[in-house]
């Protein structure tokens, strides 16, 4: 499974639950969607850091890395090529 | 697990106590009846080093480590009476001082630490809005760039210490359609233009904390004085909450030991039907009720602080603690009048005032209500 499809999964699995959608677009705008909001964005990192092993520090919580799929997967990977 | 504090720890603890007892207390029931502001006792504070306590030498702090600033507070919270006091300081020292250290440039840092820690100057906080409370993020204040500065528009309530504050730490969105994403810390001076305090905000309890609006009407901050990047305030919000519901509690902490303290003293002093009243069931069964919250309620708050000493997060724990050591103190408060009977209801025993400033501990850094959704949210529901 890719980082994409892991974090769709996820979002899918535990956020995006109640919002009858079957799946999510990589381009999706998902902070001005309410998808990711600040309750939520609390499991989203615990997500993150567990599943990919990286640290998800507060000063990288802003738009350029959570507004979509795309971006949450760039924010991964570059996390991943700094450990 | 070690449970044993150091004897520096302790000497801690009871430094601040002694200061507290000896320096905060004066005019307790005039102050708050008149809802006064003491900057002499700020001062004071400064001087023993409370807003610096954790905060780095550099910056004026005296670099304590987590559980040593939370003894501090706890002892400041056992020998004053003066809550409101308390809670003023640690509305400074952990929404505003602590945002600034965490994020703040190095001008930033420069710039505003020591003037805060040395009480020079006083710290308010600008996250409320009249329409958004728990539901912060949903905030209405506008940050709109132009040149090298930003643009503020909105009004924030229920904001402590704005009426004596010089300097503000202020939430604003610059651009809505990011969602929580889109709110942005600014460091925002009294004398910026564009920016007032608004009317006094009279309240139940805590009285000795002033309290305001703030109305920021096309005020220019500059770019330099953003905290963080676009987009990082709620980022930097929460931690600055997390921060204060870890540490404001050792404050209620210190005052249930001298609530607990008293009852025992006035159960075996006070004489009905011939015999103490400590010697009946139902008012021993509440002392002893007050005993076990208290001690709980310290483990809680002491795991918290270590939490955050190691990682520097506790979300989970800090929620527990802050829901429950506020439900706690409010049941403390409530069991001290109980036990005084009448006499716990007047004004003389103040007792009634630590109920009244009990009641915001509820529903400040966040509602019980509020800690128990993150709390669900964590377990996965």
């Amino acid at each position: 499974m890719t980082v994409l499809e892991k974090i769709e999964k996820f979002l899918m699995a535990e956020v995006a639950v109640d919002l009858d959608k079957e799946s999510l677009q990589p381009d999706e705008d998902l902070l001005g969607s309410g998808i990711i909001d600040s309750m939520t964005v609390i499991k989203l990192v615990l997500f993150l850091e567990e599943t990919f092993g990286i640290e998800v520090k507060d000063e990288d919580l802003v738009p350029e890395n959570f507004q979509n799929l795309n971006s949450m997967v760039e924010y991964v990977e570059r996390n991943q090529g700094n450990r | 697990m070690d449970f044993e504090l150091t004897e520096e720890q302790v000497a801690v603890k009871k430094s601040a106590v002694r200061f507290a007892q000896n320096e905060l207390n004066d005019e307790m029931i005039e102050r708050d009846r008149d809802g006064a502001f003491s900057r002499k006792l700020w001062l004071k504070c400064a001087d023993f080093g409370v807003q610096g306590a954790a905060f780095p030498r550099e910056y004026g702090g005296g670099d304590a480590d987590i559980l040593s600033t939370v003894l501090l507070m706890e002892g400041l919270g056992y020998g004053c009476k003066d809550s409101g006091l308390l809670f003023a300081l640690n509305g400074q020292m952990w929404t505003v001082q602590m945002p600034i250290l965490r994020f703040g440039s190095d001008g930033q840092k420069h710039g505003y630490l020591p003037k805060l820690c040395s009480g020079e100057w006083i710290g308010a906080h600008g996250m409320t809005e009249p329409n958004s409370g728990s539901d912060a993020f949903s905030l209405s204040t506008t940050a709109k760039l132009e040149g090298d500065y930003y643009i503020l528009n909105g009004t924030k309530t229920f904001s402590t210490n704005a009426p004596v504050a010089d300097v503000f730490m202020v939430f604003a969105t610059v651009d809505k359609s990011k969602g929580f994403m889109g709110v942005t810390a600014f460091i925002v001076e009294r004398g910026f233009p564009g920016f007032s305090v608004g009317k006094d905000i009279g309240k139940m309890g805590l009285r000795t904390a002033p309290m305001a609006e703030l109305v920021l009407e096309d005020c220019r901050v500059p770019v330099e004085n953003r905290l963080g990047k676009e987009g990082n305030g709620a980022a930097i919000f929460e931690d600055a909450i997390e921060w204060e519901r870890s540490c404001i509690l050792a404050s209620l902490l210190g005052g249930m030991e001298r609530q607990l303290e008293r009852c025992i003293e006035y159960a075996k002093r006070r004489k009905q039907f011939g015999r103490p009243i400590g010697k009946y069931q139902s008012i021993a069964n509440k002392i002893v009720d007050m005993q076990v919250r208290m001690e709980t309620a310290r483990l809680v708050l002491y795991k918290v602080a270590c939490m955050k000493q190691a990682h520097g997060k506790a979300t989970m724990d800090a929620a527990i603690a802050k829901l429950y050591l506020s439900e706690s103190w409010i049941q403390s408060c409530l069991d001290a009048v109980q036990i005084h009977g009448g006499y716990g209801y007047t004004t003389e025993f103040e007792l009634e005032r630590d109920l009244r400033d009990s009641v915001a501990s509820t529903l400040y850094s966040g509602t019980s209500e509020i800690q128990r959704n993150i709390i669900a949210r964590l377990l996965g529901l």
